[in-house]
């Protein structure tokens, strides 16, 4: 497998703002890379440098083999990229400006194009004649969509592309972009949108204060970090479950027990839970958002836990 | 009460800048002109001229207004009033729609609504203080001219002949912003009606009565459909009467009337034009960089060229009258020397006036067509279009292009006009071909304005705006003003202005327009290069 992007100790100064503080990022050829942060850590720095628009500081870069600041026009040609927060051109229609920057990508085949541009503006149930002051936010961002995915690209840059989409025009767009990956091109995901990168992403990269903190396949991920054991504690005495081995956090939280184990050792857990024949046991692997949250700031993973669970009771209670 | 209270002071805070910079302009262009008027036509032989040549003339009434006979603020009155009734009518449109119909579009009225002001508190507050404004430009404008030493009666009655003009505009925003779908749109068809009034009172006093000793003219009929021509039917300084303006308190009451029915009758944010949808998919032309500078920027340089054919006429149709006329030895005279700089003969100084002011006009064109470019590189479409394989020279070159292509058309439109005027009232071929040198001596200074601000927007973008209309205002003031106000010959050198080539037959000395195209490309050189060694700004 060849990279497609690479980037090595990328650092860029805004003055005295350390947007990127030496980030590595690699993604290879074929794959869907998310690329998880919260607002301000650097995501579409990286993303502007990597088509560029904006030139680093220091560090080197190469997306298909090209640098980006010197042969953004070539490599262009080859890319196709979806910022958060599209803006238009108020009177522009929607449909106009969609022409207007397949054009400016080129487009090979016009048949083709036509197709495509048809099959999409259905697919995101899109009207193109509209005026582009008067489209909501997920509406402009469906125009810069719909401009990505008609002509052919080796590489897409996504930056929070989704923003404003409803849950169904999200699923569209996972559609659409599994299809397109499934014929051969890379993507970079930009998001905070956890599910969707969850159900996108073969490979995922942390960036957190301008640097990669974590980056690999989910499963890699997972196995850092601990998956919670819950059962009832139906007449078991808390004595009892103290000494199970590999068990850290024993909490007794009414009728339930509940304690974490390291995501490796987890067979190591179950004889004793089998011995004490315990019932009503589930296990829960960390989700994203906790391997997210367990990289943030004053959020532990503990509250990522506890939010977890409140939010799955009030749907058991609903 | 209270609700009404903070709404209206929201709007006050809102505005803390704009209106005061509209109405510290409008009272300083009026204690200008009254000043400047004192100092060349203080003497009541230099007024009987000016008012012949201007009743035999159309072309002037058109443009200021009738004369109502030779006393001096009675002159002042016939040069400015009718130019400053479309500047306050502009502030007020632009008032009302920046609060009612722009609000809405961005939703913000919905946050407002949803609050215990409710759907009627936002419009009261904004009529409440549009009212404000035009009772403050009232006092201002009286004050002006008092302090002018002109008569109080008479101040007094132009102070509230303008504000009447405010409020009957500041209801007509009212009602466009119920009309349109947009801000733009709305103010558009405002600004659309404050120019129709213009030009309704225009051909109505172009086409006026003249009286017998030549030096008053009643306009036609046809002023009694425009706001602007109520206010002039005041008569500040000679009739002084009120009367007419009771026309625009009735005009503004239905406009409210219309505002308030259609108001009760549509959902916060709804208009009653929906916007009209447009092509599904794209022209065939709009298939790079410069088709679509081109698409973004027609609408506003024909708007220039309007400006500029508006001037042409103007300096085309008087050029002969300014030849033929008695005033070869008045201050008429002198003052257009100091403002040409020279010219041969006195219709060349006065076509050279003419054409600077096309000028500055083509000037502004390619200033626009700048910042244009970077509101595009900083809220719109720039960055997408940056991320097609476009390169960063084919993109800035389409809107400097475009600028450059702008303001070619705004001084071709201007000469145009000017001799086509000036063949309709049957000038001698001289002036004509003054016309056309004239014109393209103002080529050199435009597209340096479009050069330096491109190379301003390539290092420090955020000030392109603010630098560029910073530097023109500047220009004009120094270069064409300048000498009025007794400034030293050295500022006005260091307006482009003053460097342009001033047509004199054979004689022309073209070397300014040769040095500053030659800094021209230098600096537009200069902008390309660094662009493209800069970050793409976006907000």
């Amino acid at each position: 497998m060849s990279t497609v992007i690479s980037a090595q100790d990328l650092r860029k100064y805004y003055g005295r703002t350390r947007a990127l503080d030496g980030l590595d990022l690699t993604v290879t050829t074929g794959e869907i890379h998310g690329f998880l942060g919260p607002n301000g850590a650097g995501k579409s720095t990286t993303i502007r440098i990597l088509l560029g628009l904006a030139r680093a500081t220091s560090g080197s870069v190469t997306v298909l083999d090209r640098n980006p600041w010197t042969d953004a026009v070539a490599l262009h040609r080859k890319i196709a990229y979806v910022p958060g927060g599209v803006a238009l051109w108020p009177t522009l229609t929607g449909g106009e400006a969609i022409d207007l920057l397949s054009r400016l990508r080129g487009i090979d085949d016009p048949v083709q194009y036509a197709a495509r541009r048809e099959h999409l503006t259905e697919a995101f149930q899109f009207d193109p004649s509209r005026k582009g002051h008067t489209y909501s936010t997920g509406n402009r961002q469906k125009v810069a969509l719909i401009a990505a995915l008609a002509t052919p690209a080796s590489l897409y840059l996504l930056d929070e592309p989704t923003a404003g989409l409803d849950p169904l025009m999200e699923a569209v767009f996972r559609r659409e972009l599994s299809a397109v990956v499934a014929d051969g091109a890379t993507a970079l995901l930009s998001s905070h949108i956890l599910s969707e990168v969850e159900q996108l992403c073969d490979r995922v990269s942390i960036i957190r204060a301008g640097r990669i903190v974590e980056t690999g396949t989910l499963a890699d991920l997972r196995h850092l970090t601990r998956t919670e054991v819950a059962f009832s504690l139906d007449g078991l005495a808390e004595a009892d479950l103290r000494d199970i081995p590999g068990s850290h956090d024993l909490v007794i939280d009414g009728p339930r027990a509940r304690f974490t184990a390291d995501s490796d050792e987890l067979v190591d857990v179950l004889p004793t839970l089998a011995q004490l024949r315990v019932r009503g046991l589930t296990v829960t692997p960390p989700s994203l958002e906790e391997l997210f949250l367990s990289h943030y700031g004053d959020l532990s993973t503990d509250v990522a836990r506890q939010t977890r669970r409140a939010a799955r009771h009030s749907r058991v209670g609903r | 009460m209270t609700t009404l209270a903070i709404l209206i002071r929201h709007r006050i805070r809102r505005d803390r800048i704009q209106i005061p910079v509209w109405l510290a302009s409008i009272a300083a262009l009026l204690l200008f002109s009254a000043l400047a008027l004192q100092d060349t036509f203080g003497d009541v032989t230099e007024r009987t001229l000016l008012v012949r040549l201007a009743s035999a003339n159309p072309a002037i009434m058109f443009i200021r207004g009738v004369p109502q006979g030779t006393g001096a603020a009675a002159v002042l009155i016939f040069t400015v009033l009718a130019f400053l009734g479309v500047l306050v009518g502009l502030m007020n449109t632009f008032l009302a729609v920046r609060h009612l119909r722009a609000e809405e579009e961005s939703g913000r009225a919905d946050l407002v609504a949803s609050t215990p002001a409710a759907r009627a508190f936002p419009p009261l507050a904004t009529l409440l203080y549009g009212l404000l404004v035009n009772a403050v430009l009232a006092v201002a404008v009286a004050g002006c001219l008092l302090l002018a030493g002109q008569d109080p009666a008479g101040s007094v009655v132009t102070g509230l002949a303008l504000a009447a003009i405010g409020v009957v505009f500041l209801t007509v925003g009212g009602v466009a912003s119920e009309l349109m779908p947009s801000a733009r749109a709305a103010n558009g068809l405002a600004v659309g009606a404050v120019l129709f009034s213009y030009l309704l009172r225009g051909i109505a006093d172009a086409f006026g009565t003249v009286s017998d000793d030549g030096l008053s003219v009643e306009s036609s009929w046809l002023a009694w459909l425009s706001p602007i021509g109520w206010a002039q039917k005041t008569r500040p300084f000679t009739e002084d009467t009120l009367a007419p303006l009771l026309l625009s308190l009735a005009a503004a009451g239905v406009f409210v009337g219309v505002a308030v029915l259609i108001m009760a009758r549509r959902d916060t944010g709804a208009s009653v034009l929906a916007t009209n949808s447009g092509r599904t998919t794209a022209l065939p032309t709009l298939a790079g960089p410069f088709g679509l500078a081109w698409r973004l920027q027609w609408p506003s340089t024909v708007a220039w060229c309007v400006g500029a054919a508006a001037f042409g006429v103007f300096g085309g149709s008087l050029g002969t009258a300014v030849a033929t006329s008695d005033l070869g030895n008045s201050p008429i005279a002198d003052q257009l020397a100091r403002l040409s700089r020279g010219g041969d003969t006195l219709t060349e100084a006065f076509i050279s006036v003419i054409f600077t002011i096309i000028g500055v006009v083509a000037a502004g064109c390619a200033i626009q067509a700048i910042v244009r470019m970077r509101q595009e590189e900083s809220h719109v479409g720039g960055e997408l279009v940056l991320a097609t394989p476009v390169s960063r020279d084919h993109w800035a070159g389409s809107y400097i292009g475009i600028g450059a292509i702008a303001v070619v058309l705004v001084l071709a439109t201007g000469a145009t006009a000017s001799v086509l005027a000036a063949l309709t009232v049957g000038a001698p071929e001289e002036s004509i071909e003054d016309s056309v040198v004239a014109a393209f001596a103002q080529l050199p200074a435009a597209l340096l304005f479009l050069a330096v601000v491109a190379l301003v927007w390539s290092v420090v973008p955020r000030l392109t705006a603010g630098l560029g209309w910073g530097l023109l205002v500047l220009s004009v003031f120094l270069g064409i003003f300048g000498a009025l106000v007794g400034l030293p010959d050295w500022t006005a050198e260091l307006s482009p202005f003053s460097h342009s080539p001033v047509p004199s037959g054979a004689d022309t000395d073209w070397s300014g327009g040769i040095v500053m195209a030659g800094l021209a490309l230098l600096a537009g050189g200069a902008a390309f290069i660094l662009f493209r060694r800069r970050d793409v700004e976006s907000t």
